[in-house]
């Protein structure tokens, strides 16, 4: 169903430049939308104008089917359903504490003080910026405000929310942070609308992909389709996600599986051919065509994992003892993935967790989760792209234990079923101290 | 950055005591202070409040020092010239300039010690308040004082800004300085200004764009104020009890002590 539509939208400035020329886009319901293009191509403007704060010259917005209005009442309803973050924080949060701030929204909607108050605590607590709520923003890092900014808006309980450049100037583990709680709001049900110029972000996160030049819609679909149109990404002042461009270089060389398309390391390397052939010493008597087991491989064969080579077949020996064998691989130890909910966290079953499934490393998804670790002075491995690296670590056969919370274990849980299922390699999956049932999937 | 006054007053744990308990104090400190004829009461006070801005405030001394130097200078170039110039009395010392009389006399001496102990008094109070109580909280009770909202409202926003836009001035200020904006007084004088100029756009900017944020949060002229409970223990209250009670003593006492 549609919850956000616009139909021949146009607008200008004063001064008479054309920011948007004629844009049509819908917007599903709980979906996880990128509007992509180079700085300056109206996509600003476009949330300005999806939000009400501007009014079109020519066109409409639709919000769930019905033309917006533009008297103050039917604004103010606008406003509440769809929350938008702006790109810089400071634009934004203008109270002179955390806690002030992200009751701004909620007094403004006409609640009373308690129900102000329980709405601030609540989502001070799920965005995990309860520590410091009685601070002045100016004391806070960008990643924090960037917190505190979502916070503002998801305090209002908006059913779709609007972030321009989400990840701009964060440093790594904070853009990771944030969306980490994105994914987690889109989970419980927010419809995400995001801006950015960062392929990467764009093609591995949203599930529905714009690209906007100029003010226009130059190209839209799933990103598998649209990031491989060299075509569309040269018209849009972009390059191809790193990801996609090493996947289609292996495809070209022949060494990766056709028609995939990588979102995540992971993926990528699931796409790879297993290596058929392999230079290898024989002894005087092997000759060429006999099946020889190789046994177990180590070292410089097997960087990260032992496997086993079984049958390789001998095609051709050289007369110095060189031979070329084709053999198939099988690996001898198989990883897992446990799944700790932090919710229900204790101390003694989580080390009975740790130690009894022979954890060997651990990782926090979530800010609460990552507190939560270094509270109780649990080290951890693993605290950015968690599930990324766990199905890596599991690909090599080794066991992971991820922390997370809420929604986020659903996330989680979700994310390497399916990569089990697209790929083939079962990884074995296991929830520590919660029941599959009890989960949403 | 810098670190301002507001930044201690953040940390500091006396932050989360009463704010109207701090004022009563400081209040109590300034009239007892400014009223006592003897030098001894101001100094009392201006210990007692120094203690608990270091102590209990836990003000790193270094720097609490080096605050009241500040205005020291000030302080004692005037306690210099009233004792030089007021009073009467016995001459305690004294020169000749082309045969013109400066001397210090008793009555100057004992007014100038007066003047020093209640400058130092005065400014302990204002500085425990300064150091304890940061502009966050003073909003609440600026909200008690029945002052219009808006005014609060406005200051708020200021108070907000202040550091978005000392941050822009600190960066400008570097950019021009590496680029040798500050190599004499013309080049200054003709940096400082655009550096001013700048501020003043962005500033014109900023308020544009909050207003954009604000409607787009259904803002109607209404902001939470921070209020939190804070009531005052019954170890507060014995304390500052027993300062006041032996202040009010000590006044009675010394109020017409000199050294003179």
């Amino acid at each position: 169903m549609m919850i956000l539509e616009t139909k021949g939208l146009k607008y200008s400035y004063q001064d008479g430049t054309q920011a948007i020329k004629g844009v049509d886009v819908k917007i599903k319901k709980g979906k996880k939308i990128a509007f992509v293009g180079k700085n300056g191509s109206g996509k600003s403007t476009l949330f300005m104008l999806l939000n009400g704060t501007l009014k079109p010259k020519e066109g409409a917005v639709y919000f769930h089917g019905k033309p917006m209005e533009y008297d103050a009442k039917s604004l103010r309803e606008v406003r509440k359903s769809v929350g938008i973050v702006f790109q810089n924080s400071d634009d934004q949060i203008f109270a002179p504490t955390v806690y002030q701030d992200v009751g701004f929204g909620p007094t403004n909607l006409g609640y009373s003080k308690e129900e102000v108050e329980e709405k601030v605590e609540q989502t001070l607590e799920y965005i995990g910026i309860t520590e410091f709520k009685d601070k002045p923003p100016h004391h806070l890092s960008g990643g924090q405000k960037k917190r505190v900014a979502i916070a503002g808006v998801c305090s209002m309980e908006p059913e779709i929310m609007i972030l321009d450049e989400p990840l701009a100037n964060l440093d790594p583990v904070g853009a990771d942070e944030i969306l980490d709680l994105l994914n987690e709001l889109n989970h419980n049900g927010t419809t995400l609308i995001i801006s950015t110029h960062d392929v990467e972000l764009a093609y591995s996160w949203a599930d529905y992909v714009y690209f906007m030049t100029e003010g226009n819609v130059i190209g839209e679909g799933l990103p598998e389709d649209v990031f491989r149109d060299a075509d569309l990404l040269r018209k849009s002042y972009l390059r191809q996600p790193r990801t996609l461009e090493i996947y289609s270089e292996l495809e070209r060389r022949n060494l990766a599986i056709r028609n995939r398309f990588p979102t995540s390391v992971p993926e990528l390397v699931n796409s790879f051919k297993p290596p058929e052939l392999m230079w290898i010493e024989v002894s005087a008597d092997v000759k060429e065509g006999d099946i020889i087991n190789l046994g177990v491989m180590h070292g410089e064969y097997a960087i990260s994992s032992p496997y086993e080579a079984v049958n390789a077949k001998v095609l051709h020996i050289h007369p110095d003892g060189h031979a070329i064998a084709e053999m198939t691989r099988h690996g001898i130890k198989s990883g897992g993935i446990v799944i700790y909910d932090t919710d229900r966290y204790d101390e003694a079953s989580f080390r009975k967790v740790v130690a009894e499934e022979d954890i060997d490393n651990i990782g926090a998804m979530g800010k609460k989760s990552k507190t939560l670790a270094e509270n109780n002075l649990i080290d951890l491995q693993i605290t950015s792209g968690v599930i990324d690296k766990s199905i890596l670590m599991a690909l090599c056969g080794k066991r992971s234990l991820i922390m997370t919370s809420g929604g986020m274990v659903e996330h989680a849980v979700k994310r390497i079923d399916g990569y089990a299922e697209n790929s083939g390699i079962a990884i074995q999956l296991s929830l520590a101290n919660i029941e599959r049932d009890e989960l949403d999937l | 950055m810098t670190n301002i006054l507001d930044d201690y007053a953040l940390v500091s744990p006396l932050r989360y005591r009463n704010n109207w308990l701090k004022l009563t104090i400081i209040t109590f400190g300034l009239l007892m202070g400014v009223s006592s004829q003897s030098f001894i009461l101001p100094f009392t006070v201006a210990f007692c409040m120094s203690f608990a801005t270091v102590h209990f405030g836990k003000i790193p001394v270094g720097f609490y020092l080096k605050l009241l130097s500040a205005p020291a200078v000030f302080v004692i170039l005037s306690v210099i010239i009233i004792a030089f110039f007021f009073g009467s009395g016995t001459e305690l010392f004294g020169f000749n300039v082309f045969s013109y009389r400066f001397g210090i006399n008793t009555g100057g001496l004992d007014m100038a010690l007066l003047v020093f102990s209640r400058t130092l008094s005065g400014m302990s109070c204002l500085f425990f308040l300064a150091l304890t109580t940061p502009m966050v909280e003073l909003f609440s009770v600026l909200k008690a004082t029945k002052l219009p909202d808006s005014l609060i409202e406005l200051s708020m926003m200021m108070y907000r800004y202040i550091f978005v836009f000392l941050e822009v001035a600190w960066g400008i200020r570097y950019a021009q300085t590496v680029r040798l904006g500050y190599k004499d007084w013309r080049t200054s004088l003709n940096s400082l200004a655009m550096l001013a100029t700048t501020l003043f756009i962005r500033s014109w900017e900023q308020g544009e764009k909050i207003f954009i944020s604000m409607s787009a949060r259904c803002y109607d002229g209404r902001i939470l104020f921070f209020e939190e409970k804070r009531p005052v223990r019954a170890t507060e209250l014995i304390l500052t009890g027993t300062y006041f009670s032996a202040i009010l003593v000590l006044w009675y006492l010394t109020n017409d002590i000199s050294i003179f």
